[in-house]
């Protein structure tokens, strides 16, 4: 049954299509990358701390990634839409669903199938970065295998996505219109988190992909992270199965979608609940200094922050991204109230004589600051906790700068622009040419 | 209606849609080994009758039942019942072999089906590259293959030339001589009375005559040797003059 749902999936132009477009975004996205870090690579390879600053991570696979990140939304919904609708435009959906006996079985097989489409874009990410690698660029296998994996389960997601569109629509015009609108509803959360006038929205960020994307991106393997992708991916096949079951119709059908609502919001949410990060990046450089960390999780007591500072206010993404983020590697049990964050009357949003403050709470004692440097942070904390701060040295990042020029430019832009979209083309007409043989 | 073991039996089926009823109190009964052609007008509900019997389109009103038990969950209409659209197509990126690949619960009968229909020479090529009639075949033969207790068909023998349909007559009872029930929709006369089976005829989502043709021949007063066409507009004619004005 595999076999069959896989030669629709891959025996099928859109999927190599879609797959060649994608490889063109995903490069271009990969060209630009290089070309910046070599812009930049040319002055610190004169100056030993500039080029700490050269992160192959930072500079190269995550906007490679970005590419991935537009390609799969774009692609991916269409490919898991077709896997099921186009059994709907065959008029054998109900036949198939039959033969087969189980909804779930059904849908395991067209997941699979669909997944393997949609991965398609994945694998050209890969094989950019190890183009990187052949032009003697550097990459830390760890921090980039996190990277790339987080961006695998957000295509199962995507599949999942259009999975569901496709069981629940009528054909395939419906399932990929519904698809995309679902993803485009994805992008809109993320724009409604930067603006002002919006931040009742701003708790709808934690129901984005692109959220839970960026611990990954860091080079962190985060659970919670991963347990959002997961629930949600589950969520979204739940609604999957109910759509493939022709045999519910009316207050059943309902109650299914409701039930499944229910599912995707519980499974989301409470995955996302998980606790626990590991930072993978090359010498952990997301993470506090190792002493610091280690003095750090052995403290009794469980570390409080209140941050009082708005949702679009740079300071506190500074926070958010820096500093917060090696506390909870250190700490994963570290709690942070954002009071902001609470406010449910707009005029409330006017900002009081406490804004800009964080009060640090361990045990029964407390501080304020101002600062949001993950050096004082921690300083406090063990002041509060009554211990010295542990020694602050960690390990230096040389940083990796590259000048890609000449023919290995060339090389970049070939594979780019040419070898890859061209592979994914040519291997689409070698699996997909339907010409009559006869034996 | 009395309950008859080992059958499926749709009891009085009706079925709403747009606000209209289109299915009023059909009833139908399909033994193991028997063929039952359904045929009526275009609208007269034949295919909606089989959607009704596998659950695609809810019921208004009665129930499906098989071997006695009425079919709940889609695992139950899955063990009894096979079906196959009226507009079907297989799925054409996949190559013919592969489809006669799938498992079957018995090979010899795959092997059997294969030759019967044909299509052992079209089993590199393409689905899509099949002219209407060989994906057809393909279609019969992945409805056919799975062996279940019932068979729902929906128009199958439209596409066939006088020639192609006498194997594939000769085929449903060869089906039917296993002991498979089928509910086949017909929409060409001749292709009804080729199967020589039961027929039923629905107009205007109504039953309007049940049984095999001579008896049906004899209702209207017609001779042996009545085309079937002739007894099917003799019995139209015969319930709009008792339709109330």
């Amino acid at each position: 049954m595999l076999r069959r749902e896989l030669a629709i999936v891959l025996a099928a132009r859109i999927t190599w299509l879609s797959a060649a477009a994608a490889a063109l975004l995903v490069g271009h996205g990969f060209v630009l990358a290089v070309d910046l870090f070599t812009a930049g690579s040319r002055s610190a390879l004169s100056n030993a701390l500039m080029s700490r600053e050269f992160d192959p991570l930072l500079g190269i696979v995550r906007p490679t990634l970005g590419g991935l990140y537009l390609a799969t939304s774009l692609f991916g919904p269409l490919i898991g839409a077709r896997a099921i609708a186009i059994e709907k435009d065959r008029r054998t959906f109900a036949a198939r669903l039959l033969a087969v006996g189980s909804a779930g079985r059904f849908l395991a097989s067209k997941g699979v199938a669909a997944l393997a489409g949609t991965a398609l874009p994945w694998l050209g990410a890969v094989a950019l970065l190890e183009s990187w690698r052949l032009v003697g660029g550097h990459l830390a296998v760890g921090e980039t295998a996190v990277a790339l994996f987080g961006h695998l389960l957000y295509a199962a997601f995507v599949t999942a996505v259009g999975l569901a569109a496709g069981a629940l629509a009528r054909g395939f015009a419906q399932a990929a219109t519904g698809a995309l609108l679902a993803i485009a509803f994805t992008w809109a959360i993320d724009a409604a988190e930067g603006f002002s006038a919006l931040a009742w929205l701003g708790g709808a960020a934690a129901w984005s992909p692109s959220t839970h994307l960026r611990p990954f991106e860091q080079g962190t393997f985060d659970l919670a992270a991963t347990g959002w992708l997961v629930g949600a991916t589950l969520g979204a096949l739940v609604f999957a199965w109910a759509g493939c079951r022709f045999d519910w119709h009316g207050r059943r059908r309902a109650g299914a979608l409701v039930g499944s609502s229910l599912v995707f919001v519980l499974a989301a949410g409470g995955l996302r609940s998980l606790t626990g990060a590991w930072d993978l990046s090359e010498l952990r450089r997301h993470s506090l200094p190792p002493a610091a960390a280690a003095e750090l999780r052995r403290l009794p007591e469980r570390p409080r922050l209140v941050v009082n500072l708005d949702r679009e206010d740079s300071r506190r993404r500074q926070l958010e991204s820096d500093a917060l983020a090696r506390l909870r590697l250190a700490r994963p049990d570290l709690a942070v109230r954002f009071p902001p964050d609470e406010r449910r009357a707009p005029e409330a949003i006017e900002r009081d004589d406490g804004y800009g403050r964080l009060t640090v709470f361990v045990g029964e004692r407390s501080r304020e600051t101002t600062s949001i440097s993950r050096r004082e942070l921690t300083t406090i904390i063990f002041e509060l906790a009554g211990r010295p701060l542990p020694d602050w040295s960690a390990p230096e990042y040389p940083g990796y700068p590259l000048v890609v020029e000449g023919g290995r430019r060339r090389m970049v832009l070939a594979v780019s622009y040419l070898a890859l979209p061209l592979l994914f083309l040519f291997l689409g007409v070698a699996l997909t040419t339907g010409r009559r043989r006869l034996t | 209606m009395a309950i008859v073991e080992g059958a499926l039996e749709l009891q009085e089926i009706s079925v709403d849609r747009g606000g209209a009823r289109v299915l009023d109190g059909v009833s139908v009964r399909v033994s193991p080994g028997e063929i039952v052609a359904v045929i009526g007008p275009n609208g007269a509900g034949k295919s909606t009758l089989l959607e009704a019997a596998i659950a695609v389109v809810p019921l208004a009103h009665g129930r499906v039942l098989v071997n006695g038990r009425a079919t709940r969950s889609l695992a139950e209409r899955a063990r009894a019942i096979g079906f196959l659209a009226a507009e079907a197509e297989p799925a054409g990126e996949v190559r013919v072999g592969r489809l006669l690949e799938e498992p079957g619960p018995d090979p010899a009968w795959a092997r059997e089906l294969e030759a019967r229909l044909r299509l052992g020479p079209l089993r590199s090529a393409r689905a899509a590259t099949l002219s209407r009639g060989e994906r057809r075949r393909l279609l019969l033969y992945e409805a056919l293959a799975r062996a279940r207790p019932f068979l729902l068909l929906d128009e199958p023998t439209g596409v066939f030339d006088p020639l192609q349909l006498v194997d594939v007559v000769a085929l449903f009872r060869a089906v039917a001589d296993r002991g498979t029930g089928l509910l086949v929709t017909v929409h060409q006369m001749s292709d009804a009375e080729a199967l020589r089976s039961r027929i039923v005829i629905l107009n205007r989502g109504r039953s309007i005559a049940e049984g095999p043709l001579e008896a049906l021949r004899e209702r209207v007063g017609l001779g042996a040797g009545a085309p079937l066409h002739d007894v099917f507009v003799a019995l139209l004619r015969e319930e709009k003059a008792h339709a109330p004005a």
